[in-house]
């Protein structure tokens, strides 16, 4: 009796008070019309060829540059109902930023699918987005191909290098944006975080989570070997020589041996089918940083 | 200095208290130098016997954010303190009059477009605060227009224009922060917090230089403000000359506060309150009361800027947060006892 109690309690712990995005894998009854809100997702509909099913992106999604032709749903953690809905799509797949709630719950009343992916910073994270996506739109074993094709390969290598990277002890520091007095620091938790992580190299900042300024003095104390940066926070540096004399990083060993990276940001941080890509490119040049 | 100033018109508390207020800044300023996130002995820079990296770090990285801090610290409650005796208006602050909200919606452009523009390194590190001078500026051109050369219908008209001003520069700073990207973003809203990080001494130098003059166009005319709290046709039947007075405050404060602003970001409260807490401490006179501001305001900026670099150590903390975190308190307190007695 006891048994069958737990049992059912259990049960009803699992259909009422699970998370929003677990069983969301599930194939959606009609995918035809996507709206997407996040640009790793847009990035994993072209990835899968199914580009042909987006009926409108948000903000966040600029990748591949053609993604400027869909219609756009405003930025995704500001969806508007009205807007969303005027674009009749069948199922709507959204970052786990996708907002705000209140918006979200709307649009799952008027009984259109809506799916939020759950969000992980690793390369792992990465599969089983591109996973969840396949299935979501009912092309689950297309999608296991691709995967075993094209990402595999590079996880395969990528998971190689990082164990050596990992022995040398390599701290990275990545830098947001420049404009605001004192740098903004990815640290723990962040995507800039797991990124860092892939790669096999340490945050130089994991004392604190989140984004946050830091001052010069910490960031000489912190030594980071290398310094990635979005191309936005390096805009003002065409040349990223002239970066490297930049008076807040000037005195770090990155600086000092130019070891300054720039990428686009959401190819480093929307961790997409880009993402591991581009820690593989980074743990490449790494290696290369090391052997000098 | 002292020659511009005319220290006959304190009383002898009043002189004390400056005193003291000027120990303690240096006390401030002493414990600042040698406190940081990155520790080694400051002794040992005096005597010379530390790594490069040390000497780098205190001479080109600690002591001009200090400076800054102080700077910025005295500008902005010196400005206050003469705004609120031009203006009549206990509540009158930097911001009142726009000069902020200029300054803020100059930096923000270029936060939110600086992406697409072109330019070199040398002119990228100076971009942001020379847009928000030129923010600012704009501000007060607009104001000396509007008011047709400060001088129609007093100071209640020009509050009012302020306030319009205020609205419109806000309005340009919600433009930019709706079309801003998730990571510009972010550093608008640091920026509209405060910090004294990445601050150089090609960028103090001109602002050292700007605010000093500026104190020195305000500095004469203190006896002036007091003459004018009677109101303005009196000021002026006793041989005040109102519309220079005018003049040399509010070009004075904006620039001060324009050079200010555009190095630290919005950091508000201290010039309001800074003012206030000398009046409550001894008398409403000028002389007191704005040389008490510049003193109290550096302290007060400079321990500010230390908590924000060492309590969350090695991120910072926004430092506007702080001196609204310390100052308000002791300011209510200070109004509570002043109300009991």
């Amino acid at each position: 009796m006891t048994k069958n109690f737990s049992l059912i309690l259990i049960l009803f712990f699992i259909i009422f008070l699970n998370p929003i995005y677990v069983n969301s894998c599930d194939r959606a009854y009609n995918p035809s019309k996507i709206a997407v809100a996040g640009g790793s997702i847009t990035e994993i509909l072209y990835f899968l060829e199914e580009q042909s099913k987006i009926v409108a992106v948000d903000l966040t999604s600029n990748f591949p540059e053609e993604t400027k032709k869909f219609p756009s749903i405003g930025y995704v953690r500001n969806l508007s109902a009205e807007g969303v809905l005027s674009l009749k799509p069948t199922l709507v797949i959204g970052e786990d930023d996708m907002g705000p709630p209140n918006v979200v719950n709307q649009i799952k009343k008027t009984g259109i699918d809506i799916v939020i992916l759950k969000e992980e910073h690793s390369s792992e994270g990465i599969i089983d987005k591109i996973k969840c996506v396949g299935e979501i739109i009912g092309e689950r074993e297309k999608t296991i191909e691709m995967i075993n094709n094209k990402i595999m390969p590079i996880k395969i290598e990528l998971d190689n290098l990082s164990e050596n990277i990992k022995n040398q002890d390599i701290k990275v520091m990545f830098i947001l944006t420049m404009d605001s007095g004192s740098p903004i620091i990815g640290g723990k938790d962040t995507s800039a975080d797991g990124l860092i992580e892939m790669i096999g190299a340490r945050n130089a900042f994991d004392s604190f989570e989140g984004w946050k300024p830091v001052g010069t003095e910490s960031i000489i104390d912190a030594a980071p070997d290398i310094i990635l940066i979005s191309n936005r926070g390096a805009h003002s540096y065409k040349n990223l020589d002239n970066m490297h004399n930049h008076p807040t990083v000037k005195y770090t060993p990155a600086a000092i041996n130019k070891n300054i990276i720039a990428l686009d940001g959401m190819q480093m941080l929307g961790f997409g089918p880009r993402t591991i890509e581009t820690a593989l490119y980074l743990s490449k040049k790494f290696q290369t940083i090391e052997n000098n | 200095m002292l020659s511009i100033i005319n220290l006959k018109f304190l009383n002898r508390v009043q002189s004390f208290i400056l005193f003291f207020l000027l120990i303690l800044l240096l006390f401030v300023l002493l414990i600042s130098f040698s406190l940081g996130s990155y520790s080694f002995p400051v002794l040992s820079i005096l005597m010379g016997n530390t790594s490069a990296i040390e000497t780098t770090i205190f001479s080109e990285i600690r002591v001009p954010r200090v400076i800054l801090a102080a700077i910025v610290g005295a500008s902005l409650s010196v400005s206050g303190a003469c705004l609120q005796g031009l203006f009549r208006n206990p509540l009158a602050d930097p911001g009142l009059i726009g000069v902020s909200a200029g300054a803020a919606l100059g930096a923000s452009t270029i936060i939110v477009f600086g992406s697409s523009l072109t330019s070199t390194f040398i002119f990228s590190t100076f971009l942001l605060p020379l847009s928000a001078c030129l923010g600012s500026g704009l501000v007060i051109l607009m104001l000396f227009l509007l008011t047709r050369g400060f001088g129609h219908q007093g100071v209640t008209y020009m509050l009012l224009v302020g306030i319009a001003v205020n609205a419109i520069a806000s309005v340009g700073i919600g433009i930019l922060t709706f079309i801003s990207s998730d990571s510009e973003l972010r550093s608008l809203t640091f920026w509209t917090m405060g910090s004294f990080g990445g601050i150089t001494w090609s960028l103090l130098i001109p602002a050292l230089i700007i605010i000093f003059i500026s104190f020195l166009f305000l500095l004469p005319v203190l006896r002036n403000l007091d003459i004018l709290q009677l109101g303005e046709s009196e000021a002026k039947r006793l041989g005040v000359n109102v519309k220079n007075l005018k003049y040399r405050i509010i070009f004075a404060s904006a620039a001060s506060v324009g050079a200010s602003v555009s190095l630290s970001g919005m950091i508000g409260f201290v010039g309001l309150v800074v003012p206030h807490l000398l009046r409550l401490l001894s008398g409403v006179n000028h002389t007191y009361v704005v040389i008490g501001s510049a003193l109290l305001g550096s302290s007060l900026m400079v321990f500010a800027d230390l908590l924000s670099r060492l309590l969350i150590q090695p991120a910072e903390l926004p430092v506007g947060l702080i001196t609204s975190a310390i100052g308000s308190p002791f300011f209510l307190w200070l109004i509570f006892r002043i109300n009991k007695i």
